[in-house]
């Protein structure tokens, strides 16, 4: 052992030494200037890989967008201080374990907020680390909530009840069409969409030309579906909540099996592609549920999305425009929400937000003000419910068709969706 | 009905072609080599990133690019025997696990090189033939006649050329195959060549028609281990026809009830090959 006395300068000790306070100011620096910043984390737990990654990955993009705008305007002003918004991903590929431990690293490692997650297959991972923790989640999927799931929130997407507002709208426009057929991957997304879909056609008066069908997730040849589908010459082709991966195939087997009819569906995410690999004409008049923000109605004064026109242009500049899918302004949507809950609660803790978030029992929604509702599909009021708008394709470009109320559907017609949720098992007392 | 009928026959002729020729490529390889090649669906998935690059980045005609992806994949497959499978030939279930890790960096790269949502390849025709009221694609007949002409012209390499005949013995008996003077090394990268050529014209092929992710392989190779073993672990003739067999059930049970139950009949049709005849439709029984 040497002792203090015997250690001599080297040339490699002086080397080491001089390179350690040249770089100190690099080190020392900024961690003084981050120092006097407020910065508050949300995490961001949601597929950025594998088939669901469409309904994960643009909307983190969007998040990006969202938060650098509110970073260069200075942050958001809690509690009289202003604080940087910093984003924690975790890629949890939709799948529950997955889920489970991004969601354990977000809350210990990342000390975040709030947490904005799809839903769905990954939140059951989710469930009891959120209520241990007190952690404010947010889903996509209301299908998610239950009175246990007091910290779970669907602020934005009432998924997949808004569903219904289409086949209003179909109804009322084409009243020539009689029969429709539906299908959807058997999973957690699929089967309580088909639930609604079935009610809403139910109270339209549209009859069912087959039983649902439900398919594989792991199908990759779709042929044979859409041609049991088509078998029975149905007017209303739906296609309920398939995933972004499966619509594409899907149309394109109606295509080419020579349908003729009209189609429905939840999403429609880079339909661009499907107009190319199909054609205007076949595409002409379908019928869903998610709009492109540069669409001139969104700046209606009752839409509280803010500057939509522009943060599609910004997230077309970045990303691309074919990258736009439905949820690319969904989670800065409900960013919007939390920040106005924080300022108003003066304070970034889960609790303290959501009781804001709350209040009074209304909401400022992306697309309109309106109310926490949801005890009787869900047994909790956490999803923020108002008007949604069904979109068109018209000359192979999404338009915004009419905003409907969600509300008014099921004040009229709610007990046809819980009738047909229970005949599927998705009600929440009944959901395992 | 007559229609639907025929609609189901042409969809099942098409699923029945690629799974073929990824199952034949599977067999190839277990049979020359007795490696279980988990990597299979990721050549297949290699194959189809091919066509983005050579068809859709590139510009060149599709056939072009079916070919270069062929030979591309092809030489994946000798990379994978010069690499894993040839120092692990005395260890297969090294070179299982070797094919594990070899199907995540496949994987991986196809995330890095081409990112991670699905590519959109533009389609190579819109037209198709009408047989009454039931449609067949181009594109879809396309990989129906490529399946045929690739495996008749494997069935005649095997059986009339020099080289097939050492790729059959040396699936037959390796050591007995090197005592007659036949290179076990050269066998094993034409046998990796072939099959994995196999899996890429498949991938290739049916690119526009499934939109290629970095993640597709997962959904064949299940199937594809169903087939191999129905048909005879090792039997390239039990392949094809549990091909066929498979696409037809699953097709069918898929157009008359729905998809979920197709899977239960497949596996249950696996099962039942299995009570009834232990060593698959076309394979030998071991001797004790």
């Amino acid at each position: 052992m040497k002792s203090a006395s015997s250690i001599s300068l080297t040339r490699r000790s002086l080397l080491t030494g001089a390179a350690s306070a040249a770089l100190l100011p690099l080190v020392g620096m900024p961690k003084a200037s981050f120092a006097q910043e407020n910065v508050v984390k949300i995490g961001f737990l949601a597929p950025l890989t594998g088939p669901v990654a469409a309904w994960g990955k643009p909307g983190l993009d969007g998040c990006k967008i969202w938060a650098d705008w509110v970073n260069e305007a200075g942050g958001i002003e809690i509690g009289g201080k202003p604080y940087k918004v910093e984003l924690a991903s975790y890629d949890d590929e939709d799948d529950a374990g997955k889920a489970r431990t991004g969601a354990t690293q977000l809350i210990r490692e990342n000390d975040v907020k709030f947490i904005m997650m799809l839903g769905g297959n990954s939140w059951p991972g989710v469930e009891e680390i959120a209520a241990r923790q007190g952690m404010m989640v947010s889903t996509l999927l209301p299908s998610d909530l239950t009175p246990d799931t007091t910290t779970l929130i669907a602020p934005c997407e009432v998924h997949p009840i808004y569903n219904v507002t289409g086949v209003d709208w179909l109804a009322a426009n084409h009243p020539d069409l009689k029969t429709a057929v539906v299908c959807a991957q058997d999973d957690a997304l699929g089967k309580p969409s088909v639930a609604t879909y079935l009610a809403a056609f139910e109270a339209a008066g549209i009859t069912m030309a087959s039983p649902p069908l439900f398919f594989d997730p792991a199908t990759t040849d779709f042929a044979p579906v859409m041609t049991q589908l088509l078998a029975n010459n149905p007017d209303i082709l739906c296609l309920d909540t398939c995933y972004a991966d499966y619509v594409q195939p899907l149309c394109e087997q109606a295509f080419q099996q020579g349908y003729k009819g009209k189609i429905i569906s939840c999403t429609l995410d880079f339909y661009q592609r499907i107009v190319e690999r199909t054609s205007k004409e076949f595409m002409e008049g379908v019928i869903f549920q998610f709009p492109d923000f540069d669409d001139k109605a969104l700046n209606d004064p009752r839409i509280n999305f803010k500057k939509p026109n522009e943060f599609f242009a910004e997230y077309v500049k970045r990303y691309g425009a074919t990258e736009w899918s439905a949820v690319s302004w969904e989670y800065s949507s409900i960013l919007d929400l939390w920040a106005d809950a924080a300022q108003r609660a003066g304070s970034v803790e889960p609790a303290d937000v959501l009781v804001a978030m709350k209040e009074g029992g209304k909401g400022k929604h992306a697309f309109g003000d309106a109310r926490w509702w949801g005890k009787d599909l869900f047994g909790i009021d956490n999803a923020l419910v108002g008007d949604w708008p069904v979109v068109v394709i018209r000359d192979g470009k999404a338009t915004i068709a009419e905003f409907r109320s969600i509300p008014e559907w099921w004040d009229k017609n709610g007990q046809l969706l819980v009738k047909h949720m229970t005949d599927l098992g998705q009600m929440w007392n009944q959901r395992t | 009905m007559p229609d639907f009928l025929l609609q189901t026959v042409f969809n099942a002729s098409y699923a029945a072609s690629y799974m073929a020729l990824i199952a034949v490529g599977l067999v190839l390889i277990f049979g020359v080599m007795g490696v279980i090649n988990f990597a299979h669906g990721e050549l297949y998935m290699a194959g189809a990133y091919a066509i983005v690059f050579f068809y859709v980045w590139s510009g060149l005609p599709f056939f072009v690019a079916v070919a270069l992806g062929l030979v591309f994949v092809g030489c994946l497959g000798i990379l994978m025997e010069l690499t894993l499978f040839r120092p692990l030939r005395t260890n297969p279930l090294g070179g299982l696990i070797a094919s594990i890790g070899f199907l995540l960096i496949l994987q991986t790269l196809a995330v890095l090189g081409f990112g991670l949502r699905n590519q959109n390849v533009p389609p190579v025709s819109q037209g198709r033939i009408t047989v009454g009221g039931a449609f067949l694609t181009y594109e879809r007949l396309y990989v129906i006649i490529a399946t045929i002409g690739l495996l008749t012209a494997l069935y005649f390499f095997l059986r009339k050329s020099k080289f097939g005949w050492a790729l059959r013995a040396c699936a037959q008996d390796r050591e007995a195959a090197a005592l007659q003077g036949i290179s076990i090394n050269q066998t094993a990268r034409y046998a990796m060549f072939i099959g994995a050529a196999l899996a890429g014209v498949a991938g290739a092929m049916t690119a526009p028609l499934v939109a290629p992710s970095p993640y597709m392989g997962h959904s064949v190779i299940v199937t594809a281990f169903i087939i191999i073993i129905v048909g005879g672990i090792g039997s390239l003739e039990g392949a094809v026809v549990a091909a066929v067999l498979y696409a037809f059930v699953h097709t069918f049970v898929t157009t008359f009830y729905d998809g979920v139950i197709a899977n239960i009949v497949g596996l249950l049709l696996m099962l039942a090959v299995l009570v009834v005849k232990p060593q698959g439709l076309f394979g030998v029984r071991e001797r004790a």
